[in-house]
């Protein structure tokens, strides 16, 4: 499905945000992660899931552009 | 997203308001001490962090490079007359967060480039929680820069800041600009605990 990821449309397979964060290789620690606006702390990840069109906001240098 | 940023406020303490907001709701707090030694920040930040970390919430320290590296906060917060973005970058590494203030797209442009993770971009309007601010942004401001965002493909976050209150925040979400940071809005309020509520309900409505 496709997802907004930090303004840009991005494919993923993943169906939760711990399954993106992995699919991205989001570091252990140093980042933040906001779903639709809403901040998501990562013990929530695995039980945040991914819908069509999701807007994230993924707070981390390397995914900047 | 909201961010809270602790202000200097008579009757509620750092700390107090670290716990208002997190009550209230908010997961991403910026410990700002300006003017405030570094050895006295230092037991109010420890306490900071352990309540941030209870709650789930993102916790940045302002200015203060060598104390995020030391405490492993979760990012430092640099402005105009702090270290330079590229600067903590090479001292913290990768594994946190970064954020600079900026006030014009050159600003953000510059940010980006030195590795910054997040904008604060603002002021919005005229505010008294800040001394020497550069000239007031809008909301024909963010407009303006995160067009120009866009078009050089800079998917930076971006957040608000300065003088802003709850009536400001769709309009200021709909130009596209990411989140909200705020501090004499929720300290000012009547109910702090409720208004953080209000603000952190009001930034997941208004999601661009």
């Amino acid at each position: 499905m496709e997802v907004n990821i930090n303004g840009k449309a991005t494919q993923t397979t993943a169906g939760n945000l711990a399954e993106l964060a992995t699919e991205m290789g989001l570091p252990e620690r140093g980042v933040a992660v906001a779903v639709d606006n809403k901040m998501v702390p990562r013990t929530e990840w695995t039980a945040t899931s991914l819908c069509e069109g999701a807007n994230i906001v993924i707070i981390k240098a390397a995914f900047g552009g | 997203m909201l961010q809270f940023i602790t202000h200097y406020h008579r009757d509620i303490g750092y700390l107090d308001s670290v716990k208002i907001a997190l009550e209230g709701g908010c997961r991403w707090v910026q410990l700002r001490m300006k003017s405030t030694p570094v050895g006295e920040i230092l037991p109010v930040a420890i306490e900071a962090q352990r309540l941030c970390k209870a709650a789930g919430a993102t916790f940045i320290i302002d200015d203060h490079v060598e104390l995020v590296k030391e405490l492993h906060a979760d990012g430092v917060h640099l402005g105009k007359n702090d270290m330079p973005i590229g600067e903590a970058r090479r001292v913290l590494g990768s594994g946190f967060i970064i954020g600079g203030t900026a006030n014009t797209f050159e600003d953000v442009e510059r940010h980006y480039r030195a590795g910054a993770d997040y904008i604060g971009c603002g002021p919005f309007r005229f505010t008294t929680t800040k001394t020497n601010l550069s000239p007031v942004l809008g909301l024909e401001g963010y407009g303006h820069i995160v067009e120009k965002m866009r078009e050089r493909g800079i998917g930076l976050p971006i957040v608000a800041i300065g003088g802003i209150t709850a009536d400001d925040i769709p309009a200021i979400l709909q130009t596209g600009i990411d989140g909200i940071a705020l501090s004499g809005t929720i300290l000012r309020a009547a109910d702090p605990v409720e208004e953080t509520r209000r603000l952190v309900a009001l930034t997941e409505a208004n999601a661009g």
